[in-house]
């Protein structure tokens, strides 16, 4: 009898430590940028999905804009409240890393993940042969036309190339219609005009890590641009049009020509379904080229809860959530699986913007790259203002971000 | 009434003053204290890009900055700024002032509408302001489009010729109450009965002014000037919101720079001297001005 | 003498006119995009009025922004700040109003210099600070509780110099008066100063409580939860960075965050005028 009621006092006891244990919650905290309207409702269904399949597991979700998710990431880390995980413009990784801030992922992967990714995405993240990032949303640009307006100049399948381009829109302008749109406020400034840089078989960076922009290839890419402004090919006051502009331009009709992302395709869904416009690659100079570019999930080196964290990015990065995150958002697929989802390969639009990756430059993964990027904005603003010559302009801003590249 | 000058005790009662102000002196130091010394170490450390610090740096820090031609002009438009930004809200605040004093119908109205701005965040201000300066869903542009003033767009905020008056005059708009609230004040503590006199003199309304109003209002001219000053020189929301200190740096201050370098471009330690040196401007202008209108602006 | 206060009236009126145009300017603008559906916002060329009134767009932004949330942490912060800055405050104002001490001057110049130091100066170290005091499992970032503890003490300047002036106008003489018939220093304050001192404290009140309700950049470093930003936070955060604005939402969101403040504080302006004269200079 005693016996019995020890034991059944010993098992309520060990049930009551084996409950405990599983109420002893973990959470997982990360950051996510916000992309659109549904980036926030997405992770917060992955996270309560995954709480589903992983009660021990809690997943908290932050959203944050791009514009001020490198300070919350730097106010966060210098004063050690920072999340476990986090998205980052990959193009940041390797400050990170340098500040041995970042955690190598390699010692998580077993040999199938790394199969998952599609190649080209993946190796911007490694760094030093480790993994350091894992792609979650991936782009390349491609320039959108206005197949009304560009038909009535002659080109009722796109400009092929910059000559082509500026033919177009010379005959627009004779016919009192807008042309190209040229963006010259906010971020990505500098990459509006590596577009042109990289056509004519220009670099940012050299493999030794200095600025090499202010090249040949760079003084005729940035003296054509500045043509395209003297000669009123573009938008009035091209300073004043952040992406966001240009890209609201676009889809009133306003600007016939403009060189962005996959997500335009569903704002202009949206926002301006009767609108007959066309994709076609970034203009050809004496190559053809596009810029890509990758944002990468990170894990940090003072995370208390790692192994927790890296069972939410597994989930993340199986199928069925990588589809539904890359169709709403309007990016390409990072990894095989989701490619080969019906929605992707029948995709006539996103196509043109995949064949595209074979060729394109990815952001070089250097410090110092918001130093460079900083430089050259200025330099062709200032170009664009008509206050410096190309020349001049662009080997002051290589003077500047030799300071810090690479350091 | 008239004024009630003085209600200070010449009777020093050493211990209670200090206890009555030592929970303000706590929280000031502490709060402000703290942080500041956190500037100074940063200023002459070796600051990575995330906050780290790593070894010090001596002076260098202040010497990158010295040396650096947009520090050097955000230093010169940061005068321009605060300059054209008080001059002028002084400039439109005395009429006002003089205006809103004396009674008319639907003064209150009128108060009421120039004091809106100080009631609004100037962050959102200068939201508003960028959004009706948008060159072409903006409302200035359709708004002088409609009255036949113009026939184009102008884009306001592509360069820093015409930005950089708009800013100026944002930055004017926002000043006004603050100041004239401040000149009402000094006026109502004007007495009636000297103009009496002055007119029995045979005074003319501009004499008055110049010879009478002007320099009793001194005083008050002299808190709204400093004040002024010191949140205009400190101001950054509307300039950041509506050019980023752009195009090109055209529009840069010291404090618009000061963020940039910090928060962009991962700079601390550089950033905590542009701090530094902006706060020995501002209090080697203060002390100066304070020196030459030899009056003590604090009760 | 009639005619001559609407001779006065007119001309006052017509001096005034740009200023007012001016000032009600972005007012115009916020309401009229605000009322506009979403495809007339960017419609070229821009009109005044829409063509139906939209109000529906209040509706939307009042849950895409969730306003009621940020509402609700504005008034807590507001409101704890200003108590906190009336709370010290009021003692120093005293003392600076009534009684000369040694080294009453080098407090006045030590508030003066707190007011150099502009918030985004010193936000890093805010944080750090903030970020190194532990409770229980987090720290002191992201809580109302430091963000309100940082107001006052950036508000603490100014009330101080706001209240001392204003105090300077009561006169002394009644207070002495009580300590002749006996009463305590303390009850003397409490029982006739107290009294007389209640409008401006209240004005004084209502100008950190808008100046805190208005503050951004400490806000921003400090609160990072969506549960607990304040409305600037909320507002700017429509704005900044995205993809694609919703001008119409900010625009309701703006207005319905500053016209209800706004009405408040200028309705009470004319008690504000009194709270600063005289006394702000001996």
């Amino acid at each position: 009898m005693k016996l019995a009621r020890f034991g059944l006092l010993a098992c309520a006891a060990f049930a009551g430590v084996a409950l405990g244990q599983q109420a002893r919650a973990e959470t997982v905290h990360m950051t996510v940028s916000y992309y659109s309207a549904a980036t926030g409702p997405y992770f917060e269904k992955m996270a309560a999905e995954f709480h589903a399949a992983n009660p021990g597991i809690d997943v908290k979700i932050d959203v944050v804009n791009w514009d001020g998710l490198l300070q919350k990431l730097r106010t966060d880390i210098s004063g050690g409240t920072n999340p476990d995980i986090s998205i980052i413009g990959t193009r940041w990784l390797l400050d990170f890393v340098k500040d041995d801030i970042a955690e190598p992922l390699d010692g998580y992967m077993n040999a199938d993940f790394k199969d998952r990714f599609i190649g080209p995405f993946l190796k911007p993240a490694i760094i030093d042969g480790k993994a350091y990032g894992l792609p979650i949303a991936a782009s390349a640009r491609a320039m959108y036309y206005n197949k009304d307006m560009l038909t009535k100049a002659g080109f009722p399948n796109g400009p092929a190339t910059w000559d082509d381009v500026a033919t177009a829109a010379e005959k627009l302008k004779a016919m009192k219609e807008p042309g190209f749109g040229l963006m010259a406020k906010g971020t990505e400034v500098d990459v509006y005009w590596y577009y042109a840089l990289w056509s004519y078989g220009g670099d940012v960076v050299s493999p030794d890590l200095k600025a090499a922009f202010a090249s040949p290839a760079g003084v005729q890419a940035l003296t054509m641009y500045k043509s395209f402004v003297d000669k009123g090919l573009t938008e009035d006051g091209p300073t004043n049009y952040t992406r966001e502009d240009l890209q609201n331009l676009f889809k009133q009709g306003r600007v016939s020509m403009v060189i962005t992302a996959p997500f335009l395709i569903n704002q202009i869904a949206k926002e301006a379904p009767k609108l007959d416009y066309g994709i076609v690659p970034v203009p050809k100079g004496t190559t053809s080229s596009t810029y890509a570019v990758t944002d990468s999930v990170v894990m940090f080196k003072n995370s208390k809860v790692k192994p927790a964290a890296w069972k939410f990015l597994d989930f993340l990065f199986t199928k069925e959530p990588r589809v539904e995150f890359t169709k709403g958002e309007g990016f390409l697929p990072t990894t095989k699986a989701e490619a080969t989802d019906p929605y992707f390969t029948n995709n006539e639009r996103l196509k043109v913007f995949v064949d595209l990756l074979p060729t394109a430059h990815f952001a070089p993964t250097v410090t110092g790259w918001e130093d460079t990027a900083k430089a050259v904005t200025d330099a062709v603003q200032s170009v664009y203002l008509d206050k410096a010559q190309p020349d001049a302009a662009l080997k002051q801003a290589a003077a500047r971000a030799d300071e810090s590249l690479g350091k | 009434m008239s004024a009630a000058v003085g209600g200070s005790r010449r009777r020093a009662i050493p211990l209670a003053p200090w206890l009555l102000i030592l929970p303000s002196l706590v929280l000031a130091l502490v709060i402000i204290g703290y942080p500041f010394f956190e500037i100074l170490r940063l200023s002459v450390s070796n600051v990575s890009r995330f906050g780290l610090v790593r070894g010090s740096a001596g002076l260098s820090n202040f010497a990158t900055i010295f040396g650096d031609p947009i520090f050097q002009n955000a230093l010169l438009r940061t005068g321009t700024w605060t300059f054209g930004v008080v001059a002028g809200t002084l400039l439109a605040s005395v009429p006002v002032a003089l205006v809103l004093r004396q009674p008319f119908y639907g003064r209150g109205l009128a108060r009421t509408i120039i004091m809106l701005p100080w009631a609004i965040s100037l962050a959102m201000a200068a939201i508003v302001w960028l959004w009706s300066f948008n060159a072409d869903y903006g409302m200035i542009n359709a708004t002088l489009r409609e009255l036949g003033l113009m026939q184009g767009s102008v884009q306001w905020m592509a360069r820093a010729e015409t930005a950089f008056p708009m800013e100026i005059a944002v930055g004017m708009i926002v000043s006004i109450p603050f100041t004239v609230t401040i000149l009402l004040g000094g006026l109502s503590s004007i007495p009636g009965d000297i103009y009496e006199a002055a007119a029995i003199d045979g005074a003319r309304p501009w004499h008055c002014f110049w010879r009478l109003t002007l320099p009793m209002l001194g005083p008050f001219i002299n808190i709204a000037v400093v004040l002024n000053v010191i949140h205009v020189f400190n101001s950054f929301p509307i300039i950041w919101v509506m050019t980023q200190g752009g195009p090109d740096n055209s529009t840069h201050i010291l404090v618009t720079y000061l963020y940039e370098l910090s928060f962009r471009l991962g700079r601390p330690g550089q950033a905590a001297a542009v701090s530094l040196a902006m706060l020995v401007i501002v209090f080697g202008f203060t002390a100066l001005y304070m020196r030459l209108r030899n009056k003590d602006p604090v009760a | 003498m009639r005619r001559r206060l609407l001779w006065r009236s007119v001309w006052s009126w017509i001096v005034l006119a740009p200023l007012l145009l001016v000032t009600l300017l972005p007012f115009a603008v916020m309401l009229s995009t605000a009322l506009k559906p979403h495809d007339e916002v960017i419609a070229f060329p821009p009109r005044w009025l829409p063509t139906h009134l939209d109000w529906q767009n209040f509706v939307d932004m009042w849950s895409a922004v969730d306003f009621g949330t940020g509402l609700w942490n504005s008034l807590v912060v507001s409101l704890g700040g200003t108590v906190l800055t009336l709370a010290v405050s009021i003692p120093a104002a005293y003392a600076m109003s009534r009684i000369m001490f040694r080294g009453k001057d080098t407090y006045g110049q030590f508030l003066l210099i707190t007011q150099m130091l502009s918030p985004i100066l010193l936000v890093l170290g805010l944080f750090r600070m903030a970020a190194s005091i532990h409770i229980g499992d987090a720290t002191l970032v992201d809580t109302r509780l430091a963000v309100t503890i940082i107001y006052a003490a950036f508000q603490l300047a100014f009330a101080v110099w706001m209240l001392a002036s204003y105090f300077t106008t009561i006169p002394a003489e009644l207070e002495e008066a009580a300590w002749i018939d006996g009463a305590g220093r303390a009850q003397a304050m409490l029982r006739i100063f107290m009294p007389l001192a209640v409008p401006a404290i209240a004005v004084t009140g209502i100008v950190t409580f808008v100046a805190c309700w208005n503050e951004f950049p400490v806000a921003l470093t400090m609160l990072r939860d969506p549960a607990r930003l304040t409305l600037p936070l909320k507002v700017v955060n429509l704005v900044a960075g995205r993809y694609s604005v919703e001008w119409n939402q900010v625009m309701a969101a703006t207005l319905l965050a500053t016209v209800p403040v706004a009405v408040v504080f200028a309705a009470l302006q004319r008690y504000l005028v009194q709270g600063l004269t005289l006394g702000a200079v001996k």
